[in-house]
């Protein structure tokens, strides 16, 4: 249902040249589902929504945005329009040339990414979720879903459970051996739509603030800094755990320090369109 | 062949890691990968492939070529050569051909990777064969297949509660002698595999340079680079000198080589910040090119083993079997 009301309305944008372009997903022939970029109204029956639309696709908006001249259309889950409002107030997408279409969402299940999701359980940050409807957008489709699962503050597992407990001196531990596994691909930098400098402070070929090796020294310092970086702006919606080849726990990482802003600032990012708390502003002349 | 049960193939394993750093596929945290294990016990044997695969033993993620000691006028440079005599357990047929790959780029042309060369000499690879091929495996359509030895020290097959023992080279029969088998003389039957696919030819692949695959296929990368981390012939590097701990005085430098990849962004960049490979597009079609026509056309082997990894670990679904049959497709008439 849902996937034919996409296909038709980007249809009809495409035909009243509204946009340029359509960002959705499509099913590849491994049946795997993935990213689609459709300019053609001919191409728009390959656009579906199903439950293994994980993907942020707001991660292509800027290069996108640059590579055209008009307005792009976009499908947006309910958690990705938080991060279009992040964007929007850093001032790095211009709204206007937007064309949101939000979908209502029941949730996306759990499991490997590369792979469509068998497991029948919907995942972690799902489960947790408040929207069921984006938090902006210029078209809405779906039906009226009835939540099966209401936000449900009681998801954190075991280890979550554990985190918070633990000395400092085991979390380090438990959080250096996770980075110990990182090969430096920076796939979870790639495929966060807000980590987009256009020179990443940790790939400086002058390698002042961290080295290029996969060491323990230097997988802490990019991560750290990298989690920090997005404390307050972070989203949560996981692309960086999932993207990642060996598993390490960033989602968690992220979860830690959302908690922290909310319980400290009383930010929660994406839910306006508001810079987060902890970004200094520089102002004429500074 | 000769026959030896895998219990006795775990007191050999016992035995070469008295001696020997020996390597074999351990999960950590759920993760599958060579690694020193720390028990016999831990080694997993049935396995679709690790998540790396052997090169990062043999060619690591990062390695420190030299360090360099500066104390007022007087400098040191020392260099760092890895010795170790190390033993791999459980290589695949195609991460084996994977090595063979980097032999002929690394070794067996000029100028000789010294780092490369020294580990691989001290490294013997016993191979498990695979039973059966994977979901995004295409081993047998680039030229290899689950149970081929080649490149393999020692080659591994399974039979009934044991292994069938296929010695390769004189390293195989080195690191086996002495060791009495289970069983003689099994009659061992090759199992046929054919190929998934037909590959596109040189000529093919050359003239489709210009097509639009590259574009379309491209759109969705996200310029990270799994696809050649995981890849068992992927050998881009990059050396950076990085300032280390210093030490009463003596300034330490470190010449650190690690990998690096044709699908970053910052790869081809050159002088004066201008990048003539700036196009997910081109980038795309450079990885591609490198595995199916300009390592061929350079060393006479296929830079793609047929792993799979790269198509199991994109986070996008950019699969090169996927991209092969649009390039055939595009063969006229």
């Amino acid at each position: 249902m849902i996937t034919k009301k996409i296909q038709e309305y980007a249809s009809s944008l495409l035909a009243d040249q509204v946009v340029d372009c359509v960002i959705g997903y499509e099913v590849g022939p491994r049946r795997t589902t993935r990213p689609i970029f459709v300019d053609q109204q001919a191409d728009t029956d390959r656009l579906v929504w199903n439950q293994n639309c994980s993907h942020n696709l707001t991660v292509y908006l800027r290069q996108k945005l640059n590579d055209t001249e008009g307005r792009i259309g976009i499908v947006v889950k309910p958690c990705d329009s938080k991060t279009i409002n992040v964007l929007g107030a850093e001032n790095r997408i211009d709204r206007d040339r937007l064309h949101i279409i939000g979908i209502e969402c029941e949730g996306i299940l759990e499991g490997n990414v590369k792979q469509n999701a068998d497991s029948g359980e919907l995942q972690r940050r799902c489960l947790a979720c408040d929207l069921t409807e984006p938090l902006d957008m210029d078209y809405m489709i779906g039906g009226s879903i009835e939540r099966k699962n209401l936000p449900d503050n009681s998801t954190s597992n075991k280890l979550s459970r554990w985190l918070e407990k633990a000395t400092a001196d085991d979390r380090l531990e438990y959080w250096l051996s996770e980075f110990d596994r990182c090969i430096r691909c920076y796939a979870c930098r790639q495929a966060c739509p807000l980590c987009d400098c256009p020179t990443c402070l940790f790939e400086r070929e002058d390698s002042i603030w961290t080295g290029s090796s996969a060491t323990t020294k230097d997988n802490r310092s990019f991560h750290l800094g990298r989690a920090f970086h997005l404390a307050g702006r972070c989203i949560g919606c996981g692309e960086c755990q999932r993207a990642c080849p060996m598993d390490i726990n960033l989602g968690e990482l992220n979860r830690v320090l959302a908690r922290e802003m909310e319980e400290q600032f009383h930010h929660r990012a994406g839910y306006t369109v508001e810079l987060s708390p902890i970004t200094t502003i520089l102002g004429e002349g500074r | 062949m000769d026959f030896i049960s895998k219990k006795s193939l775990e007191s050999w394993l016992a035995s070469v890691a008295e001696t020997k750093k020996l390597y074999a596929p351990v999960y950590t945290d759920g993760v599958l990968l060579y690694q020193q294990p720390n028990e016999i016990e831990d080694i997993v044997w049935d396995f679709s492939r690790p998540v790396q695969s052997a090169k990062e033993i043999i060619f690591p993620q990062s390695e420190k070529m030299l360090t360099i000691e500066k104390n007022g006028q007087n400098i040191q440079i020392i260099e760092n050569l890895n010795n170790d005599i190390s033993v791999i357990f459980g290589v695949r047929s195609c991460d084996a051909r994977g090595c063979l790959v980097l032999d002929k780029l690394l070794v067996e042309a000029e100028p000789v990777d010294h780092y490369y060369k020294t580990r691989r000499e001290n490294t013997a690879l016993v191979g498990l064969a695979c039973e059966e091929m994977g979901d995004t495996c295409f081993c047998t359509s680039v030229g290899g297949g689950p149970d081929n030895s080649e490149g393999l020290d020692v080659m591994l097959h399974r039979h009934q509660d044991g292994y069938l023992v296929e010695i390769v080279s004189s390293a195989g029969e080195e690191l086996f002698n002495g060791i009495e088998f289970d069983r003689q003389d099994i009659a061992f039957n090759e199992r046929r595999f054919e190929p998934e696919f037909v590959l596109p030819s040189q000529d093919l692949l050359k003239s489709s340079f210009d097509s639009e695959i590259w574009r379309s296929e491209s759109e969705r990368c996200l310029s990270c680079r799994i696809c050649a981390y995981v890849c068992p012939t992927c050998r881009c590097f990059d050396v950076r000198d990085e300032p280390g701990a210093s030490n009463n005085g003596t300034e330490i430098v470190e010449r650190i080589r690690g990998w690096d990849s044709c699908s970053g962004e910052a790869y081809r960049r050159i002088a004066g910040g201008h990048n003539p490979r700036e196009a997910k597009a081109d980038r795309l079609r450079n990885r591609i090119y490198c595995k199916l026509h300009y390592t061929q056309e350079q060393s006479g082997m296929m830079a793609c083993t047929g792993c799979g990894r790269c198509i199991d670990s994109c986070p996008v679904n950019i699969d090169i079997t996927e991209i092969i049959g649009l390039i055939l497709e595009g063969e006229p008439g």
